[in-house]
């Protein structure tokens, strides 16, 4: 790899530059830096993120300051059941004066895709959009469009309200990289959220801190974090354990794997370091995973959710290269 | 179907423990015959699901009609159909089969047809009571007494240990019996909790209703730790008696050759310790027909191992029983030679114990003794396995060869001899100055004969021999010292130094151990303690053994010691050398009865008891205290090995943090090594034992960095030993994963900090028990023996593939 020459150097903007973007997000979401971290993870790892979480706890905050502190092209989604693939791809429609079909892009051909409350939309619109997540091209009338780099979708999905929805199948859910559930405030982050934003809409305030090239340029360098054989070898084992687990009864998924490691450069560049630490996979595993897998009928019996076993297993799996 | 199987097998497995009971082959076969019988009668049974008291009698029927097919089938209707007859000539085998077997030592034969019975009906009784416990009642577990029964047959008969192959193959037999069983049981429970032991995860099972491969692989790991155990750990254990278990370890081995069935005193101690008795005791008198004293020989010693001379493990066959006619004829006796026959009664003491064999004069034709006596076809010894001749009177015929000089002299070897080679066998690393010794002596010498007569010359004469009682040892550097240097021993000394410079010269060479002719008493012989005596025998091709006389007789060797006719040098007045013993030179006929005893016997009792401590130095006992302190410091020592070896590592390792290239001692990453930063290595390694040491063990899934986190925090570092705890973390997590680990610098200043740091958290007593036991020596004793089991697991899939393949 070409890039992995200037690495240490490329970090160091790298380290910064992920700031400057937390900062901004954080301006407007308080007290939830995890969930900031993590998002900037799976952006820098060309991931998407499902954000998972009851009403008004700011999901929608989170992924419009996200996209509002880059200055890119973001468009947002509100899905409906009465949703067309085409109301998210674009169609080609008739242009009287040239005579001709023309493009019109949909709002997936944007930097950064919002898509509010999947779940409410039909399975054939969410696998329209499923489908530029995994190829990053949209294919209307036989034409092939290419989508821009970055391209990151922020799915939300309201858990509560089940009425009427079509969660989305694991297959689907399998295209994230990660899931993340927001939570509620801490009561003094709540406070403060109530004195600064209380009058002017916060996002209005949030101004660009890092251009698309900047991203650009941060994917670029967290592809060239280096993953020693034995990190390699522990994602694998990770991924084998919630396969082998009596608790679940699907495990994680090669392209799980593929993420989890991703992922984990990512991560590992945002704590400014060129390589990847089992800790990171430790940090990550419960948000890349989880949400993949199925539990079995006794762990739901035990009301013991993925994320639990996730735990559990990261817990138990012996780290690579360290005597048991 | 599966356990009546199982039984089946662990009760053959189990009867195989009766094989050094018989002789031949046939009680196999029929043995092999009743288990199958049992093994149909059952599966018929169990495919009517007769009650198992139905199923017991269906066998048992089944059995009768098969020991009728075997036995009797002549008497029987259609060969195999019980009637009558063949019953009443079941129940006549039978009672002379229990005739024989009391009156049969082992090995009995086997193709005894009463004994065959006996055996075939027994364990095919045994096969249906296994079964009816395993298969019926499912109680496998107690299926294992009945097998136990079959085994302490051989064990109560036999003084020889059970062979180590045949307990295995029992053993592995009742193993696949319990699992069997466990699993017959198992399957019916549903999906099976899986116990197998994976570092990851427990390993997936397939969907299966009952998948009890889990369960069978830690059954029979368990089964065959147990059994490997029980096998290898008396080879090492001190044996109460010296008879061991299993016929390899400690004890077993004796001179007289290891597992013996019959209790073999050291022969030589023995007579050194009769010829050191402090008073005569009577061993035994005897009268003959012809008033002549003879030597009576009880052991024919005929290997030669470099120190001395030994015993091979006398074989009595059946027909060789004395009571079964004439013995076999001595070897090597020819025609043409006379014969002198004699009729001897011997009478042994009542205090005379543990002695198997019978003292005989040599050659016996015929003895007539109360017992189960049998006689070694190759040196015509009367043994008994079980019977004692303590006390016993019997009578012995004898044909002594009397052969001129002329005759002797007129023997050609033959080219081959006929007898053993082990009658010729020196060792290896004879040496040579012997051998030319023996070449010298017999300079000159035309005959065997001739030679054999210089021989017996050198020591009675022409040596300059002396004898006393007071040598000791008798190792071939004593034998050397004997012969080239000191020339001063008893009869032991010379009679195996001239059967071995006989042997030397290519003449075949034996050593008798047993008594002299004794003396007159009255009208009896009386033979003391003090008459033990060794002579050697010599071979001659046409006439066979005859006895040689090296020792000097008389008030200066052995009293009663005599010289053969034909062994006398008639050509040159060598009567005279013999004049100062004029006992050893006359024949025990030419002399006025009873006049040597009279000679000098008090003279050699003074002597020998004045030797007697110097011979056999008394063991002074060990006071118990000091035993139980030599103990207890013994068990300290041991207790001490753990920290001996912790100490070890931990120095090793330390000299490798001081930069220098040595391999890490342990389960560090070969990328570790490879990376070549031992230094690190060594330094983690040194950190896992402490943690684990301290109790404070590092978990499986605990990173370097996450390590640094949990200690700092729980023990309360100082900001000192969190900054050295962090570097170590940084350290080893950068030269494990990193690209390019960058400079390390050395750890050790850091690992000492952040060890006190852990140290002062613990108590006192902790901290000595971390250093005097250390736990992570244990843990590496431990994860031996897991590599041990996983081993078995190996074996495992082995016959997994092979069955796999097949």
């Amino acid at each position: 790899m070409a890039v992995t020459h200037d690495v240490p150097q490329r970090l160091e903007e790298l380290v910064s530059t992920a700031h400057r973007i937390r900062q901004a997000i954080e301006s407007v979401i308080e007290g939830k830096s995890d969930a900031v971290r993590l998002t900037l993870t799976v952006l820098l790892a060309e991931g998407h993120l499902l954000i998972e979480d009851v009403p008004g706890v700011g999901k929608t905050m989170l992924a419009k300051a996200l996209a509002r502190s880059i200055d890119c092209p973001v468009r947002r989604v509100q899905f409906t059941p009465d949703l067309l693939p085409s109301d998210i791809t674009g169609v080609s429609a008739y242009n009287q004066q040239t005579r001709e079909f023309e493009f019109k892009p949909g709002p997936v051909f944007a930097n950064i895709v919002v898509g509010d409350e999947i779940n409410r939309a039909s399975p054939k619109t969410q696998s329209a959009l499923l489908e530029c997540m995994e190829e990053h091209q949209v294919t209307v009338d036989g034409v092939t469009y290419h989508l821009e780099s970055p391209f990151m979708v922020i799915a939300t999905q309201n858990p509560i309200e089940m009425e009427g929805t079509y969660p989305l199948p694991e297959a689907q859910r399998d295209r994230f990289t990660a899931r993340v559930a927001m939570g509620y405030p801490e009561p003094a982050a709540e406070l403060e959220m109530l004195d600064v934003h209380g009058g002017t809409p916060p996002l209005d305030k949030l101004e660009p801190v890092a251009t698309t090239a900047e991203v650009r340029a941060l994917i670029e360098a967290v592809r060239g974090v280096y993953v020693s054989q034995p990190v390699k070898k522990y994602a694998i084992d990770l991924a084998v354990a919630t396969r082998h687990s009596p608790d679940l009864r699907l495990g994680a998924s090669p392209r799980s794997t593929l993420q989890l490691v991703r992922a984990a450069r990512a991560h590992a560049a945002l704590s400014g370091r060129d390589y990847v630490i089992p800790d990171d996979l430790q940090d990550l595993a419960v948000p890349v995973l989880a949400h993949r897998l199925l539990p079995s009928v006794e762990a739901q019996g035990q009301r013991r959710l993925p994320e639990q076993v996730v735990g559990d297993l990261v817990r138990r799996v012996p780290v690579p290269e360290t005597r048991a | 179907m599966r356990l009546s199987v199982a039984a089946a097998v662990a009760t053959f497995c189990a009867a195989i423990l009766l094989h050094p009971l018989f002789e031949g082959g046939a009680w196999f076969w029929g043995s092999l015959g009743a288990v199958l019988t049992v093994l149909v009668a059952s599966a018929i049974s169990g495919r009517l699901s007769l009650p198992t008291w139905a199923a017991g009698l269906v066998s048992l029927a089944t059995l009768g009609v098969y020991l009728t097919a075997s036995f009797a089938g002549d008497k029987a209707w259609a060969l195999f159909v019980p009637t009558k007859g063949s019953a009443a000539e079941l129940l006549k085998l039978l009672a002379t089969g229990w005739d024989d077997i009391q009156r049969f030592a082992a090995p009995v034969p086997g193709d005894n047809p009463g004994i065959a019975l006996l055996t075939t009906g027994g364990v095919g009784i045994i096969a249906i009571a296994v079964d009816l416990l395993a298969a019926r009642m499912r109680r496998a577990a107690l299926a294992g007494l009945p097998m136990l029964a079959l085994a302490t047959v051989p064990a109560t008969i036999l003084l020889e240990p059970i062979a180590w192959w045949a307990f295995i193959i029992a053993a592995l037999g009742f193993t696949g019996l319990l699992i069997a069983d466990g699993r017959e049981r198992v399957g019916h429970w549903g999906r099976a909790v899986l116990v197998r032991r994976t570092r990851a995860a427990t390993t997936p099972s397939p969907g299966e209703s009952a998948d009890t491969r889990g369960l069978r692989l830690s059954g029979k790991r368990i089964g065959f730790a147990a059994i490997a155990i029980a096998v290898v750990v008396p080879a090492f254990l001190p044996p109460l008696e010296p008879v061991s278990f299993f016929s390899f370890g400690v004890g077993g081995q004796g001179t007289g050759g290891r597992g013996n069935m019959i209790q073999i005193p050291n022969p030589v101690t023995n007579m050194k310790g009769q010829l050191t008795l402090p008073e005569k005791r009577t061993v035994l008198t005897y009268t003959n027909n012809d008033d002549v004293p003879r030597y009576l020989r009880i052991y024919s010693l005929d290997i030669f191992d470099g120190d001395q001379f030994g015993l091979t493990k006398p074989k009595g066959a059946p027909e060789n029983r004395t009571d079964a006619g004439p013995l076999p004829p001595p070897p090597g006796l020819g025609g043409g030679v006379e014969t002198v026959n004699a009729v001897t009664d011997i009478k042994i003491s009542e205090e005379v114990e543990n002695l198997a064999f019978l003292p005989l004069p040599y050659p016996p034709r015929e003895v007539r003794a109360d017992g189960d006596w049998r006689a070694d076809v190759s040196t015509l010894m009367v043994f008994s396995t079980r019977d004692s001749a303590s006390g016993l009177e019997y009578q012995v015929a004898t044909s002594e060869p009397q052969p001129t000089p002329d005759q002797l002299r007129a023997l050609q070897p033959p080219q081959q001899p006929n007898v053993e080679a082990r009658y010729l066998r020196l060792p290896e690393d004879f040496p040579a100055d012997l051998r030319d010794l023996a070449y010298e002596q017999t300079k000159g010498a035309e005959t065997q004969y001739d030679a054999a007569l210089k021989l017996q010359e050198f020591f009675t004469k022409t040596g300059n021999f002396t004898y006393d009682l007071r040598t000791q040892g008798s190792s071939t550097s004593a034998l050397r010292d004997f012969l080239l240097s000191s020339k001063v021993g008893y009869c032991e000394q010379f009679a195996s130094a001239m059967a071995v410079l006989a042997r030397a010269i290519g003449i075949p060479a034996r050593v008798a151990v047993g008594y002299t002719g004794g003396d007159k008493v009255g009208d009896r012989w009386t033979v003391g303690t003090d008459d033990s005596h060794s002579w050697p025998e010599l071979y001659f091709e046409g006439v066979g053994w005859l006895p040689f006389e090296p020792t000097p007789a008389g008030s200066a060797g052995q009293g009663s010691a005599r010289v053969p006719e034909y062994a006398r040098p008639q050509p040159t007045p060598t009567a005279t050398s013999s004049s100062p013993t004029p006992g050893a030179t006359a024949r025990g006929e030419e002399l006025p009865p009873g006049q040597q005893p009279g000679r000098n016997p008090r003279e050699i009792d003074d002597r020998e008891a004045r030797l007697g401590g110097a011979g056999l130095p008394a063991e002074e006992p060990t006071p118990l205290i000091a035993k139980i302190g030599i103990g207890v410091a013994i068990l300290l020592l041991l207790l001490l090995i753990p920290a001996a070896i912790r100490q070890i590592t931990r120095s090793r390792r330390v000299r490798a943090l001081g930069w220098k290239v040595s391999a890490p001692s342990d389960e560090l990453t070969a990328r570790v090594i490879a990376g070549s930063h031992p230094s690190v290595a060594a330094a983690w390694a040194e950190l896992d034992d402490i943690l684990y040491d301290y109790g404070m063990a590092r978990e499986p899934s605990e990173t370097p960095r996450a390590l640094a986190r949990r200690l700092t925090q729980r023990y309360e570092f100082d900001a000192e030993s969190a900054a050295a705890m962090t570097s170590i973390a940084a350290t080893v997590e950068r030269v494990l994963f990193a690209r390019d680990p960058g400079v390390v610098g050395p750890l050790g200043k850091d690992l000492r900090k952040v060890r006190r740091a852990l140290a002062a958290t613990l108590s006192r007593g902790r901290r000595i028990r971390a250093a005097l036991l250390p736990p992570s020596t244990l843990r590496r004793l431990r994860s031996m023996g897991e590599g041990v089991l996983d081993g078995f697991d190996r074996l495992e899939t082995l016959r997994f593939r092979r069955s796999a393949t097949r």
